[in-house]
């Protein structure tokens, strides 16, 4: 499904990826660990088009499209999606009416039929149980005044409602108390499927027990420098990450 | 005229012409007024870059072309005017004139509402009272002209302690090409009444005229009045506006300022807050795209102590346009415990847009709380990339967002159908080609 190969990527002059490569087939889960600024973030944004991030060498295709050439909301179309650390506070915009004009653009781009208000109204009150919030909540402006476990839970409701080929969390346990991830995982683990796949960045293992990975792998300075099964993670929180640092260091 | 520069006689002689054949309409006390208007324009004429007022509203444009007094307009349109609610009292005036057959207005206790020309003779003493006596002319050349021109307009009376229930739909259309048009209000709220009015200023079409409205308020002690003000005429119209106000002790006053439209579009709002413990919003929305140049100078005047005003102007300039702000608030040395704040942002979507942007604070009492704070920007990256992310195209998401900034000021209207009507208004500004 998604295929990166060699991928390189700076921000503001400064080379965070050199050399990623990864490939993630429909139903996987892939657990992207490592150090603070070991480049997973990065990885999280260049796969969603964010500008600040200059991709300078290596390729991402998703499903045979090359994923560099979109436009953000291009690759929204074509399923990519992009759960915020840092979920974004939009003053003015509803929560109903921003996912309503999100989920009608995407099915207008998958050629299905747009909802009109009433019907995208009972679709969405499915999906809100599942996340355990508020419906009044949608009714609010995007994340203002929210919660941090709101907004982390707000992300996993309009990845339900928006029901993405490629889910990307870009450390959603963040600032999360314990009842919140076990929500938050719930919710993710709702929408696996064999068609769907996820990348989970994380610098904390704690995710991966409610998330459980396919694969782990380990990114150090900007590629992914070791891969394993769902024990990997184990080890990493036992040893910590220096511990590879010093494998790294032995192999040279 | 004799201190009208050449080039000034010739090219308007026409409407010099037209000045000078409407002097002796009216009353002598309305004699008197177009007198007084006829003698400053005179004096000053068309404003040019030189005087300092009008530094940012460049006239020349209309200076140049050759004015025709405006007439009478239709008496039907081939399209619907502006209606926000079921219940209204509709008033319309076209091109300056009360319409009768356009106008809907039912017999409500304590309301009159009804041609200016018909209250000179019908209400005297009232209109005589305070016609000419709120605008202040002498600062506003083009306000004066108007003064000289008008032949009609509405004269709203809500008597003491009157409570309109129904909104107050006030509707001003402008049809004609290279004509002046001077619709005149005159609003006497007088102690206790309570109302709401929105006043609407379209065009029949792309009209090339030239809209002079004068606008006189009056609000008793104790009354209560909300008055928006939407300018939505063609952008190839000019809309030059004078709109004063006059408050009594424990008043509140909520005026809003809606400018979407007009090639060059000015509204110069002054509010005189003349008795205590008054409370005043004078807010604005301003959308300029394109070639328009839309202006908005606001003077509050705080006389008296105990008084609260509240000022937020929220303006987003796009293509070439040009927005200039210009907000005076004077503080006078007897009004202790005044609070004022003003704000002022402004959103720039292109390179080629432009903010003027001024606060103008003078404040002569020490105990006071007198805040403003202006801003200029673009929108900011982050939400935008959030919005995309999620699939909302980058021109909607734009459009989101500016509405958002926008509609933060019309929220605060009360009369729920005017304010969703503005909202949808504003957005169709913004998005011409999904209207």
């Amino acid at each position: 499904m998604l295929e990166i190969q060699n991928l390189h990527a700076r921000v503001e002059e400064k080379e965070i990826l050199r050399g990623l490569n990864l490939t993630v087939r429909p139903g996987e889960v892939h657990a992207i660990m490592g150090p603070n600024g070991s480049g997973k973030s990065t990885l999280a944004n260049v796969l969603a088009g964010r500008e600040d991030y200059e991709v300078t060498e290596g390729s991402i295709s998703l499903e045979g499209e090359d994923l560099l050439e979109m436009e953000p909301e291009d690759r929204a179309h074509a399923g990519v999606f992009l759960a915020f650390q840092y979920p974004v506070e939009i003053p003015g915009v509803s929560n109903v009416y921003f996912l309503r004009s999100a989920l009608n653009a995407i099915r207008k781009a998958r050629g299905e039929e747009e909802l009109d208000s009433l019907s995208f109204m009972k679709y969405i009150r499915e999906k809100i149980k599942l996340l355990g919030l508020k419906d009044e909540l949608l009714n609010r402006s995007v994340n203002e005044g929210f919660s941090g476990g709101e907004k982390k839970r707000n992300e996993i409701f309009q990845m339900a409602v928006l029901e993405p080929k490629l889910c990307v969390l870009d450390e959603t346990d963040s600032g999360l108390d314990i009842d919140a991830l076990q929500t938050v995982a719930a919710g993710v683990n709702a929408l696996r499927s064999p068609d769907r796949a996820f990348i989970v960045v994380t610098h904390y293992q704690r995710l991966l027990n409610y998330i459980v990975p396919d694969y782990v792998h380990v990114m150090v300075e900007g590629r992914l420098v070791k891969s394993g099964g769902r024990e990997l993670a184990l080890e990493l929180e036992e040893k910590g990450y220096q511990w590879i640092e010093q494998e790294l260091a032995g192999q040279v | 005229m004799s201190a009208l520069d050449t080039r000034y006689n010739t090219e308007q002689a026409a409407l010099m012409a037209a000045v000078e054949r409407r002097a002796t309409d009216g009353p002598d006390w309305v004699q008197a007024l177009r007198q007084r208007g006829m003698r400053i324009h005179a004096e000053h004429g068309i404003p040019t870059p030189r005087t300092e007022a009008w530094k940012y509203t460049p006239l020349r444009s209309v200076a140049e072309r050759s004015w025709q007094a405006g007439e009478a307009g239709p008496a039907v349109f081939d399209f619907d005017l502006p209606q926000y609610t079921e219940s209204a009292v509709r008033i319309v005036l076209v091109n300056g004139r009360f319409d009768r057959n356009l106008s809907d207005v039912p017999r409500l206790p304590g309301l009159t509402a009804m041609s200016l020309r018909d209250a000179w003779t019908e209400h005297p003493d009232l209109v005589r009272e305070h016609l000419g006596q709120i605008a202040r002319i002498e600062e506003h050349t083009m306000a004066a002209l108007a003064s000289a021109l008008f032949q009609d307009g509405l004269f709203l009376h809500l008597k003491s302690q009157a409570v309109i229930e129904s909104v107050i739909e006030i509707v001003h259309v402008t049809s004609g090409q290279d004509e002046v048009f001077a619709p005149r209000l005159l609003i006497l709220a007088e102690d206790g009444a309570i109302a709401r009015i929105v006043e609407t200023y379209i065009t029949d079409g792309d009209t090339t005229a030239m809209t002079l409205p004068v606008s006189e308020v009056v609000i008793g002690s104790r009354a209560n009045i909300e008055h928006v003000r939407v300018q939505d005429e063609a952008t190839s119209n000019i809309h030059l506006a004078l709109w004063e106000t006059r408050q009594a002790g424990n008043s509140e006053y909520r005026s809003y300022n809606v400018a979407f439209g007009a090639a060059i579009g000015r509204t110069d709002q002054g509010i005189d807050l003349q008795g205590e413990w008054c409370t005043t919003r004078l807010d604005g929305v301003v959308v300029g795209l394109g070639e328009q140049i839309l202006d908005n100078h606001t003077r509050l005047d705080h006389a008296l102590p105990n008084c609260n005003s509240f000022e937020i102007y929220k303006q987003v300039i796009g293509d070439r346009a040009t927005v200039v702000f210009n907000g005076q608030i004077y503080v006078h040395p007897h009004a202790q415990k005044t609070d004022a704040k003003q704000t002022n942002q402004a959103i720039l979507l292109s390179p080629t847009a432009t903010i003027n942007s001024k606060p103008q604070l003078e404040i002569f009492a020490d105990d006071v709380k007198c805040t403003h704070g202006a801003t200029v920007g673009q929108l900011e990256d982050l939400p935008l990339f959030y919005m995309r992310q999620r699939g909302v195209p980058k021109a909607l998401a734009q459009s989101l967002l500016v509405y958002a900034f926008a509609a933060e000021v019309l929220e605060l209207i009360s009369m729920e159908e005017v304010r969703l009507r503005l909202e949808q208004r504003l957005f169709e500004r913004l998005n011409p080609t999904n209207a």
